[in-house]
C-alpha cells in the first residue's frame, strides 16, 4: 500500500501553487522541476517524451537517471505516440512497482484516465502530472520538414494566440489546461468536488511569465510537491482567470467551426463524401489511445462473406464496391469508442489520405457526451457511460415512447 | 409507387421475451405484417452496434430490436445496457443526419403478443411512408 492508491480526492483548483522562477525560459524550469520530482519527490521514475539524439523527434521514455531529463519535455512540437497510448504499454499487465509519475499534454491524461477505466492503465502507483498545452504540428508537415517545423513551434509555444501552423484539432482545442477547469463554473473558484484526473499541473500562462506554477490538484500531488521543498504560496487566481479567458475564446471558436462542419458532414450524400477517400488502412484506429481492443472486429475475417453473397449482393444494387462496406467501419468505429473520445487528434495525424477524421469523431463525441452527463477523461470516480445506467432514462427513445412516467434516480454502478 | 414499395425490415428479438411474444402472436393468429426478418438474440444487449449498421448498410430499411420490459430481464439488467448502447447509436445517426427513425427500440413481454403484432405492424407502416433506405443503392456503398 502506498498513500498513492487514493486517487479521487478534492478536485478544486488550488487557490495556491508553488512558484519556480524561469530566467532561462519555461522549457528549462519544467526539465528542472522534473529533475527536482526525481531527486526529492520520492519517485523511481518519469515516463515523459525525450529527444532522440540527432533527431528532431521525441520519443516516450521511462527515465530513471536525472540527468537524461535534460533532454525532456512533456510538450515535444508534433504529438507522435499518444501519452495514454504509451503509458498503456508501460502499465497494462499491471500495477508498476516502481513509483512513477507520466508528465503529458492534458488530452493524453485524459486518454490515460479513459483507459484506466478500461482496463488498459493501471493508474495505482502513478502520478498524473499535466501541462498548459499551446497544441502541436501537424504530423506530416513537421516529417517533411523538421527545421522548418522547430521554428514554427517556437512561435507556438511563445504566443499561446489562435496559430495559424497547429493542427486542427489543437486550434479548436478547449481542453489545453487542468482537466476539469473547461467543465466548472467559470467565475469564482472551483467546488471542493469538482472533478479530477490528474494529481500535479504545470501552469505556464501565470500572470509572471518568469516562472512557472505547480498546482498540487490532489492530496497525494501536494505530497511530492511538499517532499520537493517548493512552498505552494502563490496564489493561482491570475492563472486561473488567464485559462478561463483563453478557454472562452477556444470555446467560442470550436462551437463556430462545429457549426461549420455540421454542413459539411450532416446527411448520407455529405458523410459519404467526406469519408470518400479512405484507403482503408486503419490508420486512424491503430494510434487511437481509446481503440484498445485487441482484435478490432473490422481486421478480423467474420466480416467477410463467401463470393455468393457479394455476388447475390451485386446483383440485387447493380454494382458493389470492394473491399465492402466502408461506411461500416467508421460508424462501427464511432459506436464503440466516441464516448471516450479525447478529440486529441491522433486519428487526423495518421490519415494518409487527409480525412478530417478527428473533426468528425470530435463533433460526434460533442454531441453524444453530454446526452450521458460525460466527458471523456475528466473524473477518475464516473464510471464509462456504457457499463452504467439509470433504470429509468432515455424513455423518449423507446417505441411506444415510456415518457411521463414517474423518474427515479436510482444508480445501478457496475464496477 | 410507395404504396407497393415493400419494406425489408430485420429484427433482433431477444430470446427469452420478444421471440417468445412473437411466437405466441403467430400461434393466436394474429395478423403481422410478412416484411420482417427475425434474428433471434440471447439478450437486446448481445446486439452490437455492428449489427444494426451491417444491416443497414446491406439495405435493410429498418431495423427493430426487441427485448424484456426493463426489470424483466432474464439476466437482469441486460436490457438496461441495451438502451444506452441503442441510445448511443441513435445519437450517432440522428447528429450525423444518416436515417436514425429508421432504428427502433422496443419492450415486448413473452405474454404481449398483440403488443408484438401492433408493434410490428406499425413499424412496417412507417418505414413503408418512409420509403426505401438511400443505403440500399447508393453508388458510394
Amino acid at each position: 500500500m502506498t498513500p498513492h492508491q487514493e486517487r479521487t480526492g478534492p478536485g478544486a483548483v488550488p487557490a495556491q501553487a508553488a512558484f519556480l522562477p524561469a530566467p532561462e525560459g519555461t522549457k528549462k524550469a519544467v526539465t528542472d522541476f522534473l529533475k527536482t520530482l526525481m531527486d526529492q519527490g520520492g519517485l523511481d521514475a518519469l515516463l515523459v517524451p525525450v529527444e532522440v539524439p540527432d533527431t528532431p523527434f521525441h520519443a516516450w521514455v521511462m527515465v530513471k537517471k536525472s540527468e537524461v531529463l535534460d533532454k525532456a519535455h512533456p510538450l515535444p512540437p508534433v504529438m507522435s505516440v499518444q501519452g495514454g497510448r504509451a503509458l498503456s504499454s508501460l502499465t497494462k499487465h499491471g500495477t508498476p512497482w516502481l513509483h512513477i509519475a507520466a508528465v503529458m499534454r492534458p488530452c493524453e491524461a485524459r486518454a490515460a484516465v479513459e483507459l484506466a477505466k478500461l482496463k488498459q492503465v493501471r493508474l495505482d502507483n502513478v502520478v498524473l502530472i499535466t501541462i498548459d498545452c499551446p497544441g502541436a504540428l501537424p504530423l506530416a508537415e513537421y516529417v517533411a520538414d523538421p527545421e522548418k517545423g522547430q521554428e514554427r513551434y517556437k512561435t507556438v509555444a511563445d504566443t499561446w494566440h489562435e496559430n495559424e501552423f497547429l493542427r486542427p484539432a489543437c486550434a479548436r482545442c478547449h481542453r489545453f489546461s487542468l482537466t476539469g477547469l473547461e467543465d466548472g463554473p467559470s467565475e469564482g473558484p472551483a467546488p471542493d468536488d469538482a472533478p479530477a484526473s490528474v494529481d500535479i499541473h504545470i501552469g505556464l500562462l501565470g500572470e509572471d511569465q518568469n516562472g512557472i506554477l505547480l498546482l498540487p490538484v490532489t492530496p497525494s500531488g501536494a505530497e511530492i510537491l511538499k517532499k520537493t521543498g517548493l512552498e505552494a504560496d502563490r496564489p493561482t487566481a491570475g492563472w486561473e482567470s488567464r485559462v478561463r479567458d483563453l478557454l472562452k475564446k477556444k470555446k467560442e471558436k470550436r462551437q463556430a467551426a462545429h457549426e461549420e462542419f455540421r454542413k459539411d458532414i450532416t446527411g448520407l450524400d455529405r458523410f459519404l463524401t467526406v469519408f470518400d477517400p479512405c484507403i482503408n488502412c486503419h490508420n486512424c484506429m491503430n494510434v487511437c489511445p481509446v481503440c484498445y481492443c485487441q482484435q478490432c472486429y473490422f481486421d478480423t475475417q467474420t466480416q467477410f462473406c463467401t463470393s455468393s453473397v457479394y455476388m447475390d449482393r451485386a446483383r440485387k444494387r447493380g454494382a458493389l464496391r470492394f473491399p465492402p462496406d466502408p461506411l461500416l467501419f467508421h460508424l462501427g468505429r464511432m459506436s464503440h469508442m466516441v464516448l471516450s473520445c479525447v478529440s486529441c487528434g491522433a486519428c487526423e495525424d495518421a490519415c494518409p489520405v487527409s480525412i478530417p477524421v478527428g473533426k468528425v469523431f470530435s463533433w460526434v463525441a460533442d454531441e453524444t457526451q453530454p446526452a450521458f452527463g460525460y466527458s471523456a477523461g475528466t473524473d477518475r470516480g464516473d464510471p464509462l457511460p456504457l457499463q452504467n445506467f439509470l433504470k429509468e432514462e432515455f424513455c423518449e427513445i423507446e417505441t411506444p415512447s415510456a415518457c411521463g412516467q414517474a423518474q427515479s434516480t436510482e444508480v445501478k454502478e457496475n464496477a | 409507387m410507395t404504396q407497393e414499395f415493400k419494406p425489408n425490415l430485420v429484427g433482433y428479438l431477444c430470446n427469452w421475451c420478444s421471440y417468445a411474444g412473437a411466437d405466441l402472436a403467430g400461434a393466436t393468429k394474429l395478423e403481422i405484417k410478412p416484411t420482417l426478418s427475425v434474428v433471434r438474440v440471447m439478450c437486446s444487449s448481445r446486439v452490437n452496434s455492428n449489427l444494426v449498421l451491417t444491416a443497414l448498410a446491406w439495405g435493410a430499411d429498418g431495423v427493430l430490436i426487441a427485448g424484456c420490459h426493463p426489470g424483466d430481464c432474464h439476466y437482469e439488467q441486460g436490457n438496461y445496457y441495451a438502451r444506452r448502447r441503442f441510445a448511443l447509436l441513435k445519437k450517432i445517426l440522428e447528429s450525423l443526419d444518416l436515417e436514425a427513425d429508421r432504428i427502433q427500440l422496443s419492450w415486448i413481454s413473452a405474454a404481449e403478443g398483440k403488443r408484438y403484432a401492433d408493434i410490428v405492424n406499425d413499424f412496417a407502416e412507417k418505414i413503408s411512408r418512409r420509403g426505401p433506405s438511400p443505403l440500399r443503392n447508393h453508388s458510394k456503398i
